[in-house]
């Protein structure tokens, strides 16, 4: 079918850019690598997701993927809120530093 | 003659600066202004007044550029640093009570209390939001303070050497005082004036902003 090649495809991707992360943070490499891997796993057996639902409780597979959608991207906007706020740290030292070089005093 | 360097935040402060910083000048002539980017005449009404001005090139908020002034302060060697705020509601010579408080008790630092003091036209709804922060930081630092958003604060060269405020807005306050803790800095409280004017009432602080501060505490948690 077409969606599940669009959806490998994607997945693919998805897991190419945990790999290339690897060397920054290898805890998220494998995070990404995971989340793809078993995204691909449930694409091509699809009813396997029925049976994981029943295993944790959930009544469909399609409401566990949902679920475990909306966690991943609570955590990645937390995520990214701390980069932000990281780099926003580094604007302001800049910004001290250029403003401090520039003092002035009317003599 | 005490080494003492006055820091002014100021944000579109043009209608008041002038006049904030002559009147710190008769005291104490050493007055940085940290001008936050204004689209105004700050800078050349405190250049006017006689300040020293440093201008930060983007806007970064109220506790950037506290950290900003004491960082120059510092650099000019000073011994003690007095924050004041840039819209007239802190009268010049608190200064010389913080001064005196820090003599005769020997606290690291002094912060102004206008509980202690004087408040002229306090709204009541400003004062129960006031109350609420001083119980929010008894509980978060164990430092029993009667006002802790005081803009008009002393700190020695000691001190602001190892205060880091990384807050940029409004959180600063409350870093500060979270920081004192945790340095385990002496702390002592002086009794000043705040005047209510009806423009540092609309520059002030909203009930909203008391939210933001206590988010932007919570993600700093998270941080560490």
């Amino acid at each position: 079918m077409i969606i599940q090649i669009v959806l490998i495809a994607g997945l693919l991707l998805s897991l190419l850019y945990g790999i290339v992360q690897r060397q920054r943070s290898w805890l998220l490499s494998n995070a990404i690598a995971i989340v793809s891997l078993s995204g691909i796993y449930l694409v091509v057996f699809p009813e396997r997701t029925n049976q994981v639902a029943h295993l944790v409780g959930v009544g469909r597979g399609a409401d566990l993927i949902l679920y475990c959608w909306l966690v991943i991207s609570i955590i990645v906007s937390m995520h990214l809120h701390l980069q932000i706020l990281h780099v926003q740290e580094l604007i302001t030292e800049v910004a001290r530093e250029l403003a401090l070089t520039g003092a002035r005093r009317s003599e | 003659m005490i080494r003492l360097w006055v820091v002014i935040p100021a944000f579109n402060e043009t209608d008041v600066i002038r006049d904030v910083v002559k009147g710190v000048r008769a005291f104490y002539p050493d007055v940085v202004v940290v001008d936050d980017c204004s689209a105004d005449d700050t800078v050349e009404m405190a250049l006017h007044a006689g300040a020293t001005v440093i201008r930060h090139p983007i806007n970064l908020g109220q506790g950037a550029a506290l950290q900003t002034g004491i960082r120059y302060a510092l650099g000019r060697g000073a011994q003690y640093i007095v924050t004041f705020d840039a819209d007239g509601q802190h009268r010049p010579d608190d200064i010389n009570v913080l001064v005196d408080t820090h003599l005769r008790t020997g606290a690291d630092i002094v912060l102004g209390s206008r509980f202690l003091g004087q408040s002229e036209n306090i709204p009541w709804l400003r004062k129960m939001l006031l109350r609420l922060a001083i119980i929010f930081t008894r509980v978060e630092s164990g430092l029993k303070l009667t006002d802790a958003h005081n803009g008009l604060r002393m700190l020695t060269r000691r001190a602001a050497e190892g205060i880091r405020i990384r807050q940029n807005r409004m959180a600063h306050a409350s870093e500060i005082i979270h920081q004192i803790a945790r340095l385990k800095l002496t702390i002592a409280e002086a009794p000043v004036t705040i005047v209510y004017t009806e423009y540092s009432l609309r520059k002030g602080q909203r009930l909203s902003n008391a939210i933001s501060i206590l988010a932007d505490l919570f993600v700093a948690r998270l941080k560490k």
